[in-house]
């Protein structure tokens, strides 16, 4: 082929960490695929690149980006079973599924990323505590790899590797397209209940009590100051029971642009907040909510991201044993009262599955945490990392893209090793490299 | 309807054909690449219930076009429009070009496609409101030293087309011919264009709400109309003293 289909571009995390100028590449053929990938020593491979840690670029690798591989290649409504190429979105994918009433339930919180992007992030929502991660939907994958070519991926053939690709971060090979078990959905709208907590305990008990009897729950809880620390809302998302006619969603385009000079500070925060929880009080306990809002929150409401201007965030997602959430809380506060970090968003969902290699996945409680991109908040963070090993907590990288090598390797200990060990021993010239792989050494 | 597209696997072609077939026509699907005509196949099917058959090609070869298309009169036979988003380039096409691959560009470019209108428009004839649209290529606008085969190619096409629109035979045959600026293709893809690059599927939504028109001769972008009119305006010798420089 001589037509060479690359060109430099420059790339930033989704927060703003992190940016370089990359050599990127959009096939649209099987051909053009296989070529650019013979011709590239180091390669990695990009969705939308909406993963808040620079995970889809180095400057060393060339970024993949299939988006132009979004086709329909198998359906059978019957069995419930599909096979999508790797740069479908989500809301491309919802649009053709839900006319048969059908989804996957482990969608991660944006519509316009890919579905190979959730697979290799192995993504999960907000039902995770009943549907687990997107692992537990996926049949098969087909894996392109620049030295052993195309290879079928699944719980029969090539199992060791259809482990590793799973949450693999893109480490293992390009995924070409992948086989999902569907779910029904019998209605895409759905109802949610709130109710007002005081404290994060009393945010724990809830989720957990109706953690079974409800599918959709997770919490929004108050850390703008020490005062009102854990106050907030457990939110109930439930499918409507009556059926209803699917319209197609219209897609729109991105509307990430940073405002010039951050909008997020203590101040803000708080009115913010204050303001949030008020209305919710005072507003009825029961509405009606369309499917987008519910499963992908953000969308829309894209300015709460741009509000942090051009300096970014940064999000921990941290998974513990809910027997440790009140200790680890009541540290975490007793740091927040010396350092008085700003954080803009606090949050609690249930989890369930089986923590393997760099996967984000355990029978534990997530929590979320959104920071202000400055100094003060960095050096409070530092403080919480060192609070990992003492309450066995796992910290997501795809979230955060700050976690230190040790940080990281004490956190995902065995398994890591076992990751390495096993996709060295597939790689041994580890060809798939992203910025964060070379970072934290795997 | 059912229509032929040729060089569907990508690009406009691409855009073309899910267009066409999210219209609900049936299609039948040219290409060299087997594996992408597959998957194109299966994702129309699927999404838009329409049949679309496929047959994995060269069309820079005679040989083949006959042996594989032309042969197939239940193919031939039944067709609403003929549509031909195909183009070959190579980087090395500059005035030393061998001949086997001068060939080749001219066959893609010219030669099969005026084959294919040949063998097939006695067909089209016996339609009501059958097309065939044509593409051609800012390139064809004035000689060149990188895709002189191309650009050559491409301008003797735009002739032909306007020779199928003096034909008082093809009266009942809609005719179009789009000539296509830089577009957002991989063939574009990293190079340093001075223009900006225009999308194809807003170009397929044109050429699909254009397809019943009688002779239609149009830019894409329109805003390329207006440079062929300053290179038509200006004298060879001053554009030759240009250029040199």
């Amino acid at each position: 082929m001589s037509i060479h289909f690359t060109e430099e571009r420059q790339l930033i995390s989704f927060d703003k960490s992190f940016s370089a100028n990359i050599r990127i590449s959009e096939p649209d053929k099987y051909k053009i695929l296989e070529e650019i990938s013979k011709r590239s020593e180091k390669i990695i491979n990009v969705g939308s690149n909406l993963s808040y840690s620079p995970l889809g670029f180095s400057k060393d690798s060339l970024s993949v980006k299939l988006r132009k591989f979004n086709r329909i290649l198998e359906f059978n409504e019957k069995s419930k079973e599909i096979t999508i190429e790797a740069g479908i979105t989500l809301i491309e994918f919802l649009n053709f599924s839900l006319k048969y009433n059908l989804w996957i339930p482990q969608l991660p919180g944006y519509p316009t990323i890919t579905i190979g992007g959730a697979v290799a992030a192995n993504s999960h929502g907000k039902s995770c505590a009943i549907h687990g991660t997107i692992r537990k939907s996926i049949k098969k994958i087909l894996l392109f790899h620049k030295d052993y070519g195309w290879i079928n991926l699944s719980e029969q053939e090539n199992k060791e590797l259809f482990d590793l690709t799973i949450g693999g971060l893109g480490l293992t090979g390009t995924i070409v397209s992948v086989t999902l078990k569907l779910t029904s959905l019998e209605n895409s709208e759905f109802v949610t209940r709130k109710k007002i907590v005081k404290s994060i305990e009393e945010s724990k008990r809830t989720i957990l009590k109706d953690n079974k009897k409800h599918s959709f729950i997770y919490t929004w809880n108050r850390a703008d100051s020490l005062k009102s620390f854990g106050e907030g809302i457990v939110f109930q998302n439930e499918v409507q029971s009556n059926s209803n006619i699917f319209k197609e969603f219209k897609e729109s385009k991105n509307h990430f642009y940073p405002s010039f000079i951050p909008l997020w500070n203590k101040y803000s925060i708080k009115i913010v907040n204050s303001i949030f929880l008020a209305i919710n009080k005072f507003s009825k306990n029961e509405k009606k909510e369309d499917f987008l809002s519910v499963i992908f929150p953000f969308y829309g409401k894209e300015r709460y991201f741009n509000f942090f201007g051009k300096k970014g965030f940064v999000e921990s997602q941290l998974l513990i044993h809910e027997s440790k959430l009140d200790m680890f809380i009541d540290e975490f506060k007793r740091l927040f009262k010396n350092y008085e970090p700003t954080i803009t968003l606090f949050s609690l969902k249930n989890m369930s599955g089986e923590q393997k290699y760099l996967r984000f996945e355990d029978n534990k409680i997530c929590i979320t945490f959104d920071y202000v991109y400055n100094k003060k908040n960095l050096n409070f963070m530092s403080m919480v990392d060192k609070l990992y090993e003492k309450y066995d907590i796992l910290p997501s990288i795809i979230k955060d893209s700050r976690i230190s090598k040790e940080i990281f390797r004490n956190s995902y200990n065995k398994e890591l090793s076992r990751f390495i060990e096993e996709i060295y021993k597939f790689d041994k010239k580890r060809i798939y490299q992203s910025e964060i792989s070379s970072r934290l050494g795997i | 309807m059912r229509y032929l597209i040729i060089g569907a696997s990508s690009g406009l072609g691409r855009e073309l054909a899910n267009k066409f077939a999210k219209e609900n026509n049936n299609l039948v699907l040219i290409s060299r690449d087997e594996r992408d005509l597959n998957a194109i196949k299966s994702d129309l099917e699927i999404k838009y219930n329409v049949n679309v058959n496929i047959l994995s090609l060269d069309f820079s070869s005679l040989e083949e076009v006959n042996k594989k298309l032309l042969s197939q009169n239940n193919i031939i036979e039944n067709l609403d429009g003929i549509i031909f988003p195909v183009g070959m380039m190579f980087s090395e096409d500059n005035l030393n070009l061998d001949t086997d691959r001068m060939n080749k560009l001219v066959n893609a470019n010219f030669i099969s496609i005026v084959h294919t209108i040949q063998k097939v428009k006695k067909f089209l004839l016996k339609k009501n409101n059958a097309c065939i649209i044509g593409f051609g290529s800012v390139s064809g606008y004035l000689g060149r030293g990188i895709n002189t085969t191309y650009a050559g190619a491409k301008r003797a096409l735009e002739s032909y087309f306007e020779s199928l629109a003096f034909d008082r035979e093809l009266r009942n045959i809609n005719i179009q011919f789009y000539t296509l600026g830089y577009l957002e293709t991989n063939l574009s893809f990293g190079k340093d264009l001075k223009l900006p690059k225009a999308s194809v599927r807003k170009l397929s939504e044109r050429v699909y709400n254009n397809k019943n028109l009688k002779f239609e001769k149009k830019y894409y972008p329109s805003f390329w109309q207006l440079i062929y009119l300053i290179i038509k305006i200006i004298p060879f010798s001053i554009l030759r003293k240009f250029n040199s420089e």
